[in-house]
């Protein structure tokens, strides 16, 4: 998978391992801001009231 | 690795190779899955830990700045302007202070300090325990009585991010005052006797423990701390473990703190109880002494 972006990404190394970082960070925001909220009702560590 | 990389012309295989080959590809995307999963695992503990805290701090600031922004617009209007340097002088009788604040789900109503915890240690408790009120800061459970009332004031909050404001209540001693801060009063609460204190309490001397006994009565059993299942909602009722959510004429003016436990976990509740010991009517410049207790 990562092998087939790589190949894929244009221009020299140095230019493919800065679109690598930025498709990194972009990966990271979306867990951040759309995944992980989303998901963190459903994980057993959040609840704090009794009901 | 470096060889999937350099697109070199690869030599003619035989046959039996492609076998081998695909068994290769299947293992190398099995591995690379498992690596995606791990830095997955890793960034949410990352997410979980650090960016609620930042997230949940910025909800706190503007909750704290809208609370100031009503008090100061309230304040404005009474034409009290003695200053009053001697607590005694501003010590109230709860029977006498009815609140005269609304509380709006998800809106703050009023500033909790705990100084055992720090004399930074603040927080504006919202209306509400939903998870949107609590990533603002701690909750204040619907239907309890509020500051200062008979009964009890109990309040949900988050041990492990959105700002961990209850992550430390497993550190609180018995008589550790809890002040709440309100739009006209001050009340101080103080943390009752732990279980294990319970036969020893009388005979020994306590500080800052005025006002605070082992439970009798209806109360008998109520502790400055115990860990519980979730669905003990009988924690949060006006006599505690007593079920039912009538105020009885002689109930004691309590507050309940309530926050997952373990940390890390939320099998289980932890229960923080305090009882009303202290109040004072708020002044410019006045402080409760009992801040200062560290």
């Amino acid at each position: 998978m990562y092998v087939w972006i790589w190949r894929r990404l244009p221009g020299p190394t140095a230019v493919r391992w800065l679109q690598a970082l930025g498709l990194f960070l972009a990966v990271v925001a979306v867990l951040f801001f759309v995944v992980f909220p989303w998901l963190e009702p459903y994980l057993p560590f959040d609840r704090v009231s009794t009901d | 690795m470096s060889e999937a990389l350099t697109p070199v012309a690869a030599p003619p295989r035989a046959p039996g190779r492609r076998g081998r080959d695909r068994l290769r590809t299947v293992v190398r995307g099995v591995g690379q899955l498992l690596i995606t999963v791990g830095v997955v695992v890793l960034l949410f503990v990352v997410y979980e830990v650090y960016v609620t805290d930042l997230f949940g701090s910025q909800k706190q600031a503007a909750a704290t700045e809208a609370i100031d922004q009503v008090w100061a617009g309230a304040e404005a209007t009474t034409t009290d302007t003695v200053v009053v340097t001697d607590p005694n002088q501003l010590v109230t009788d709860p029977r006498q202070r009815t609140p005269k604040y609304e509380t709006l789900s998800g809106e703050g109503f009023a500033k909790l300090y705990i100084p055992a915890f720090g004399a930074d240690y603040r927080f504006t408790v919202v209306e509400g325990t939903n998870s949107d009120d609590l990533y603002i800061g701690p909750g204040h459970y619907s239907g309890t009585q509020m500051p200062g009332q008979q009964g009890n004031f109990a309040v949900a909050g988050h041990r492990v991010s959105k700002g961990s404001p209850f992550n430390d209540l497993g550190l609180l001693s018995s008589c550790d005052a809890v002040v709440l801060e309100t739009q006209d009063d001050w009340f101080v609460y103080r943390v009752l006797p732990m279980q294990e204190e319970e036969a020893s309490w009388d005979g020994t001397q306590h500080a800052h423990c005025a006002g605070v006994g082992v439970q009798t009565g209806q109360y008998a059993g109520v502790y400055g701390r115990e860990i519980t299942v979730p669905t003990d909602y009988a924690q949060v009722l006006p006599v505690p473990q007593v079920d039912s959510t009538t105020v009885p004429p002689d109930a004691q003016r309590l507050i309940t703190l309530t926050t997952c436990h373990p940390q890390f976990s939320d099998r289980e509740r932890m229960i923080i109880h305090g009882v009303l010991t202290q109040s004072y009517a708020k002044a410019p410049g006045f402080l409760p002494p009992e801040l200062g207790e560290g």
